[in-house]
C-alpha cells in the first residue's frame, strides 16, 4: 500500500487536481449558460410569462442539435470554435470550451424540467397580485424550483466528471486519462482500480451533497 | 365597483374556435358579494379570470372602480391588479416558504417596506385565525388552513375587490362553511367587494347578495339571491336549487296526487310564515291542504320558505289569488 502510494500518489494527486479544475471551471460557465437557456426555454414557451414562439423554437432546436453530438465527437467537431475562443485546443484550457458546450444544453434541459414542475397556479397568483414578471421569475419560479434545480445540477456535475475522462485525448490529463493511459495501455491494473475507486467516492460525495441540500430546501 | 360589459372570450383550439364567454354583463356594487354559479365548462372560470385580465377578453369592457382595464398598459394594469385580491381552488401558495413568508414575500415584491410587510402579515394572519401557524410550511397545513393563508395573502394587499375562483371547491362541507364565514366577515368588517364563482348552491345561499347562473358561456338567469330562490325561471337554476332544497317530488307521487286534486308549491320570504296561512285556507275556503314537503332556507339576506301542498278537487283561482295577495309565490306542480 505504502509502496503504491509512494509510486503513484503524486501522479494521482495531480490527476485529481486536473479533474477538479476541469469540472469546476466548466461547471461555472455551464451553469451560467445552461440556467439562462433553461429559464429562457421555460419563459418563452407557449402560454408562459414571456411567450415567444420564434425564440423558443430556435433555442429548442439548438439545444437538441448540440445534445445529439457525443462528447468525444464534439471535442474535435468544434476545434475551430475552441481555437477562436481560448486560442488553443490542448490542455485544460482547450478542453473547457467543449466541456461547456457539451454540458450547457444538458443543464438547460435539466433546468427546463425543474422549472416546469413549478405549479403554474402560483405564478398566476403572483401575476394577479400585480407583481412584475421579472420578479416572479426570480422569487417564484426559480425559488420554488430550487430543490429540483440542485438535483439537476448534481446530475450534470456527475456527467461532467464523466466527460472529463475524455479530456486526455487533447492532453488535459485528469483521472480518466490516468486510468486509461496507465491502467489500460500499460497494464497497471492497480492504477485503474485506484482511479475508479476515487471516482466512485467523488460521485457518491457529490450526489449525497446534492441530495442533502435539495431535501433541506424541499418542504413537502 | 366591478363592471363587465359585453365581455366575450373565444379560444382558438384545434377543434376550432370555442366561445367560452358570450356577451356577459355583470355589475357588482361596492360592498356587495356577487356569485356566478354554473356547472364545470360553463365558462365561469374564464369569466372571473377576465376581471383581472389573467385572461384578456376578446371583446368587451372590464371596469374596476371606474377604470377600464383592457386599454391599460402593463404597468398601469399591475397597479390596478394590486387593488384586486384573488383566491383560488388550489390555494397557490409557495411550497418552499412558511405561512408568514407567503404573505411577506409578495408584499416585498410590491415594494412595501419590511416592517410594513411584517406588520401586515401579523395583522391579517390574526384576522384569518392562523397566527399560531405562522412558521409552518403549507404542506403541514390542512386545506382550510391553506385557504386561510391565501385569504390573508390577498387581504394583505389591502384590496377593495376580492375575486374567489372556486375557493371552497376543494374543501369538505364543514371547512367550506368556516371559509364562507370568513369571507362574510371580511366583506362586512373590511368592506371588501367580492365576486366569486362556484358550482355549489350553498355558497350562493350563505354569502351572496346577487347571483348569475351561467351555462354555455352565457348568463341565463340573474337576480338577487332571494329572487332566485323564490322564483327560479330557468331549468338549470331549478336544478341547482334542488340540490339545497329538495324541491322535487317523485314523479309517481305527483301523478297519483294530481288524479284527485292539484299540487301547489308555495314560496315565501321572511315573515310570511306558512302555518297560519295554511290554517286560514281551511277557514276561508273549507279545504284541507295536505303538506307534502316543507323546508326553510336561510339566505344571507333573509329566509325563504318552501311548502308543497296538495289540495283536493279542481284548482281554485281564489285560493291562488288569496295566497299571492299574502306575499306568497305560487306555482302549480304538474
Amino acid at each position: 500500500m505504502g509502496e503504491f502510494t509512494a509510486k503513484w500518489g503524486p501522479l494521482m494527486w495531480q490527476a485529481l487536481i486536473e479533474t477538479f479544475q476541469m469540472t469546476l471551471i466548466s461547471l461555472v460557465f455551464s451553469v451560467i449558460i445552461g440556467m439562462a437557456l433553461g429559464v429562457l426555454l421555460v419563459l418563452t414557451r407557449p402560454n408562459a410569462l414571456f411567450a415567444n414562439k420564434f425564440v423558443y423554437n430556435v433555442l429548442n432546436i439548438l439545444v437538441n442539435i448540440v445534445r445529439s453530438v457525443p462528447f468525444i465527437i464534439l471535442l474535435f467537431f468544434i476545434i475551430p470554435f475552441t481555437k477562436a475562443i481560448v486560442g488553443t485546443i490542448i490542455g485544460v484550457k482547450g478542453v473547457i470550451v467543449p466541456l461547456v458546450v457539451y454540458t450547457s444544453p444538458y443543464i438547460a434541459r435539466l433546468m427546463e424540467s425543474a422549472l416546469l414542475e413549478v405549479d403554474p397556479g402560483v405564478i398566476e397568483a403572483y401575476t394577479a397580485m400585480g407583481v412584475k414578471r421579472r420578479k416572479i421569475v426570480w422569487n417564484v419560479l426559480i425559488r420554488e424550483a430550487r430543490p429540483a434545480i440542485i438535483l439537476g445540477l448534481t446530475i450534470a456535475t456527475v456527467s461532467l466528471i464523466g466527460a472529463t475522462a475524455m479530456a486526455g485525448l487533447v492532453g488535459a490529463g485528469g483521472l480518466g486519462d490516468l486510468a486509461y493511459r496507465y491502467g489500460h495501455i500499460q497494464y497497471e491494473v492497480e492504477v485503474m482500480y485506484a482511479t475508479v475507486f476515487i471516482l466512485i467516492i467523488l460521485v457518491q460525495g457529490i450526489q449525497s451533497l446534492g441530495n442533502y441540500f435539495a431535501s433541506k430546501l424541499k418542504r413537502d | 365597483m366591478i363592471q363587465l360589459r359585453n365581455v366575450v372570450k373565444t379560444f382558438d383550439t384545434k377543434q376550432g374556435v370555442v366561445e367560452a364567454v358570450k356577451d356577459v354583463n355583470l355589475h357588482v356594487k361596492k360592498g356587495e358579494i356577487h356569485g356566478v354559479i354554473g356547472y364545470s365548462g360553463a365558462g365561469k372560470s374564464t369569466l372571473i379570470r377576465c376581471v383581472n385580465l389573467l385572461e384578456r377578453p376578446t371583446s368587451g369592457e372590464v371596469i374596476i372602480n371606474g377604470i377600464e382595464l383592457t386599454s391599460l398598459k402593463l404597468p398601469q394594469l399591475r397597479e390596478v391588479r394590486q387593488n384586486i385580491g384573488m383566491i383560488f381552488q388550489s390555494f397557490n401558495l409557495l411550497k418552499t416558504a412558511t405561512v408568514f413568508e407567503n404573505i411577506t414575500i409578495p408584499l416585498r415584491l410590491l415594494n412595501i417596506s419590511n416592517e410594513e410587510a411584517n406588520e401586515r402579515a401579523e395583522r391579517y394572519l390574526e384576522i384569518v385565525g392562523l397566527s399560531e401557524r405562522k412558521n409552518a410550511y403549507p404542506s403541514q397545513l390542512s386545506g382550510g388552513q391553506k385557504q386561510r393563508v391565501a385569504i390573508a395573502r390577498a387581504l394583505s394587499q389591502e384590496p377593495e375587490v376580492l375575486l374567489s375562483d372556486e375557493s371552497t371547491s376543494a374543501l369538505d362541507p364543514e371547512t367550506t362553511d368556516s371559509i364562507l364565514d370568513l369571507l362574510l366577515k371580511i366583506n362586512k368588517e373590511l368592506g371588501i367587494t367580492i365576486l366569486l364563482i362556484t358550482h355549489e348552491m350553498n355558497v350562493i345561499q350563505k354569502i351572496c347578495d346577487h347571483v348569475y347562473v351561467m351555462e354555455r358561456g352565457q348568463v341565463i338567469e340573474e337576480g338577487t339571491t332571494i329572487e332566485l330562490f323564490t322564483k327560479p325561471k330557468n331549468p338549470t337554476t331549478q336544478k341547482f336549487l334542488n340540490a339545497v332544497s329538495q324541491r322535487q317530488l317523485a314523479p309517481a307521487l305527483i301523478e297519483q296526487l294530481t288524479l284527485e286534486g292539484y299540487i301547489l308549491r308555495l314560496t315565501f320570504v321572511g315573515d310570511a310564515t306558512g302555518d297560519p296561512l295554511i290554517a286560514s285556507l281551511t277557514e276561508k275556503f273549507h279545504v284541507k291542504p295536505n303538506i307534502l314537503s316543507a323546508n326553510i332556507i336561510e339566505l344571507k339576506n333573509g329566509i325563504v320558505g318552501n311548502l308543497v301542498i296538495h289540495l283536493e278537487g279542481q284548482r281554485d283561482e281564489k285560493i291562488v289569488q288569496y295566497l299571492t295577495a299574502n306575499g306568497v309565490y305560487v306555482e302549480e306542480v304538474l
